[in-house]
């Protein structure tokens, strides 16, 4: 067992005479779950692909997979796929519409029949096979779509594996295999990996969720500038200690209120009585000034609608929203915009960034209209106040003018809610703010949004990430099928709490949505 | 061309033969590679002028006021058709309609004028009406009805073609048509045709609207992520409603300068002034502003097309060579628009 399955050892590369990684090595056991973490920037995403052949690292190197040397000078996608490394990233590769049989022929070929018939029964046997040789409690027949989120990523593991029948040692791969999960399915896919690695399965998995790493790995490695920062047993590192080692300093948790203080004090800033919108059925909260309040609940609860309500981006069925002391009706988000509300939404490609357009004008995107001078644009006052924004949310990028989607993820988010902190909303409505985003970034966000509210807003935070809103809140909302059904505040409010009241009926809920 | 080089960017690049720049390869598109391609058009229209203007075939001919002239005169129309066409193209859609509206307002203009006698001040602000009122049909069914922008541009450019043909039963409105109208179409202000000179007018205040205005901001903010354009305050519907009336008002426009251009209204649908525009405007996408519309990409990609037919016809080059031509850039840009819009994930 010390033969390690995977080497690296003095691994450098440079993107245009800037390094991005400096002399990285390490060493993954055969048959262990071995952590790579690293922030934005690290150079995790580059030794990824340069382990799977993407990217070559400068002369020198040596890669050694399962035995066998390799050159970097030619380490091709073959190269990797033939020494046995199989990848499954974030984005499974899986056709919806298609059966779980169907998805493992796209990638195999299909099985034949009487010339160029598919054998069907042949191809759902050979599939149903591996499954139950991966142990992944799957019908081949099933479609992928209605496959619950942590048996997609299953059923991806096992169509990476299934070479491995043949008696060749497999490296898996995963990159951010948790990164869209809700937290129940995460805990299923954990226990799934966690069998696999018994099993004798080598696995890498890169993540930036410290509290599954530290539950699942047998050694961390940890990246920082192109370096590694440290290379331990996961027995012996602690979130501390890793947030230490991915950012280089000591990270302070974000001041909270003094506890006992969790009821809302003084008049409500905002209050929801009866509240009707999409998944949302006769919602109430109560939202002061000064205030971070979580929502939490399973996918489908009605966190999102009720943000998307509050900011007019979704039709309310029932009920009044009194903001102020006077109740709104907001009919769009300009209206909402308008009435000092603001919203950082969850999906940020889809629903928040100008990919195309620089990273500046995102920023004042929310803005623009305010440097109409009466007769043109001031352009250069909006892209000054832009660059002092970044400046002040320790935006990072190559340029200010560089394109939005050049930018990594957590820079992209601090970037969106620097757009609406421009603006000094008195209510920052936030979906999943820190989803996709490395643990620094994450601490910088909860930081901001902690001094955001200091100033007399409130924010209310919907997330899936109990650890988040255990950190992050003065008190959490549980909400369940539609309804507010408990809220948390002081000693009661922990992540184990949070978790457990939003996945209390879960096998009454348990229908995976999309 | 060899803009093509920046083509092979991504995972294919290491199993290829290894090179010393392998790493430069496999980055994106650095500043240089955007200087050149921004500028690419702008070379090959000086270029294309020195050419034309120094060979001895062309030469003497091609430098001459009155050919000069006649480029600014005969690209007028054409460079109002397309800007048009820019507005509802920076929000997305393409609208097929702008030639059909042009050539409607042309007729309108035509007929109040000639058949109804009306002054000419009244009949050019009538079909300039006319125009934003099929701007403001259009945007209804595209904005607010939310139909399909491709079917309804069509089917209206279709539409108001056979209108055309039932009014004027294919013969041109000749007669009736004021000098005084027609005088703005061939005279020039200090050696520059009044019509180019309106042209340009339209261009410039276009310029300022789309890049100094918030109206532009917004076209363009939808045009990148309409979604979430909405959820920065911009009121989607309102704005593309919008683009669609102030492109009818500018093929208005287009359409009473083509009646002073030509001095009589054509019988046509108008499809042969949207192909030229379309390629203007698809080509102002590689142009200046990499992977959007612009203003002065489109004058650059007007003057491109004007300058070659212009050139290979007094080189001798037989009439055909005009529409090759539109069509061969026309492809070009589409394709060029395409290998931009994969890499920096626009579609």
């Amino acid at each position: 067992m010390d033969e390690p399955a995977i080497e690296l050892s003095g691994i450098s590369k440079s993107f245009t005479g800037v390094p991005v990684l400096r002399d990285v090595s390490f060493r993954v056991r055969a048959g262990s779950l071995h952590a790579l973490l690293g922030g934005n920037g690290s150079g995790k995403s580059t030794t990824l692909k340069i382990l799977a052949g993407i990217h070559r690292a400068e002369h020198g190197g040596v890669i050694r997979v399962h035995g066998t040397r390799h050159d970097t000078r030619d380490y091709s996608p073959a190269t990797a796929r033939a020494a046995g490394l199989r990848f499954v990233h974030q984005e499974l590769g899986l056709v919806p519409d298609l059966t779980v049989s169907e998805n493992f022929a796209l990638d195999g070929g299909f099985p034949r029949r009487y010339g160029p018939a598919i054998g069907w029964r042949a191809l759902h046997r050979g599939t149903q096979e591996q499954l139950d040789r991966a142990q992944v409690r799957v019908d081949a027949r099933t479609p992928v779509r209605e496959l619950r989120p942590s048996d997609r990523t299953l059923v991806a593991i096992a169509r990476a594996l299934r070479d491995s029948d043949r008696g060749r040692h497999i490296t898996l791969v995963l990159d951010e295999p948790t990164a869209s999960l809700p937290q129940h399915e995460v805990d299923v896919l954990l226990g799934a990996l966690r069998e696999c690695r018994d099993r004798g399965q080598t696995i890498i998995y890169v993540s930036h969720r410290l509290g599954e790493v530290l539950e699942i790995a047998d050694r961390i490695s940890v990246l920082r500038d192109g370096e590694v920062a440290v290379d331990i047993p996961a027995s012996g590192a602690s979130r501390e200690s890793l947030i230490e080692a991915m950012t280089g300093a000591s990270v302070e948790p974000p001041a909270r209120r003094a506890p006992g203080e969790g009821d809302p004090v003084g008049p409500a800033l905002l209050r929801v009585q009866g509240l009707s919108a999409g998944a949302l059925r006769c919602a109430d909260l109560d939202l002061a000034a000064g205030e971070v309040v979580g929502l939490a609940g399973l996918v489908g609860s009605g966190r999102t609608s009720l943000l998307r309500a509050l900011f007019g981006d979704l039709l309310v069925r029932a009920g009044t929203v009194i903001l102020d002391g006077q109740a709104v009706t907001v009919r769009n988000p300009a209206e909402a915009i308008e009435l000092g509300i603001a919203l950082v939404p969850e999906d940020r490609a889809g629903d928040a960034a100008f990919l195309d357009r620089p990273l500046w004008e995102n920023v004042s995107a929310a803005s623009a209209g305010d440097y109409w001078s009466g007769w043109r644009m001031d352009r250069r006052r909006e892209r000054s106040d832009a660059l002092a924004l970044l400046d002040r949310y320790d935006v990072r990028a190559a340029s200010a003018d560089a394109p939005f989607a050049s930018v990594s993820g957590g820079n992209q988010q601090k970037a969106v809610l620097a757009r609406w902190f421009h603006r000094a909303p008195r209510v920052l409505l936030l979906d999943e703010p820190t989803q996709g985003v490395d643990a620094a970034a994450r601490a910088d966000i909860h930081r901001f949004v902690r001094a955001q509210v200091s100033g007399g807003s409130a924010a209310l935070v919907a997330s899936s990430d109990a650890e988040e809103l255990a950190e992050l809140c003065d008190r959490v909302v549980v909400l369940r099928e539609g309804r507010s059904s408990a809220v948390l505040s002081g000693p009661q409010l922990t992540e184990a709490r949070i978790s457990q009241l939003a996945q209390e009926d879960r096998s009454d809920l348990d229908v995976p949505e999309q | 061309m060899s803009l093509n080089s920046k083509s092979s960017v991504g995972v294919e690049s290491p199993v290829r033969e290894p090179e010393p720049d392998e790493s430069q390869r496999v980055e994106r598109a650095g500043p240089r590679r955007h200087t050149f391609q921004r500028y690419a058009l702008v070379m090959v229209l000086v270029l294309m002028i020195i050419t034309f203007a120094v060979l001895p075939e062309s030469g003497s001919a091609f430098r001459s006021p009155e050919n000069v002239r006649a480029m600014l005169a005969n690209q007028a129309v054409g460079l109002t058709v397309a800007i048009a066409l820019l507005f509802p193209m920076a929000a997305g859609y393409f609208d097929f309609s702008v030639g059909a509206v042009t050539a409607t307002c042309s007729v309108v203009a035509a007929a109040l004028l000639s058949q109804a006698g009306l002054p000419l001040p009244l009949a050019v602000l009538v079909a300039i009406i006319v125009g934003a009122t099929a701007g403001l049909i259009l945007g209804v069914l595209i904005a607010v009805l939310d139909m399909n922008a491709f079917i309804a541009t069509l089917g209206t450019a279709t539409l108001l073609g056979g209108l055309i043909f039932a009014y004027t039963g294919g013969l041109q409105i000749t007669s009736g048509i004021p000098s005084s109208l027609t005088d703005l179409g061939s005279l020039s202000v200090l050696g520059v045709p009044r019509i180019a000179v309106l042209a340009a007018l339209i261009a410039a205040a276009s310029w300022f609207v789309m890049g100094h205005t918030p109206f532009g901001r917004q076209l363009f903010a939808i045009g990148s992520n309409a979604r979430a354009a909405a959820l920065v305050g911009v009121r989607v519907t309102r704005v593309r409603l919008l683009s669609f009336v102030v492109s009818g008002t500018v093929a208005g426009i287009a359409g009473v300068l083509l009646l002073a251009r030509q001095g009589a209204a054509t019988s046509d649908n108008g499809m042969t002034m949207l192909f030229p525009a379309l390629t203007a405007v698809l080509l102002s996408t590689i142009t200046l502003e990499l992977g959007r519309p612009s203003v002065a990409g489109t004058v650059v990609a007007i003057f491109l097309v004007a300058v070659s037919v212009s050139g290979l016809t007094l080189l001798g080059a037989p009439a055909w060579v005009g529409p090759v031509f539109d069509g061969a850039a026309l492809l070009v840009a589409v394709a060029f628009t395409r290998l931009a819009a994969g890499r920096s994930n626009r579609s």
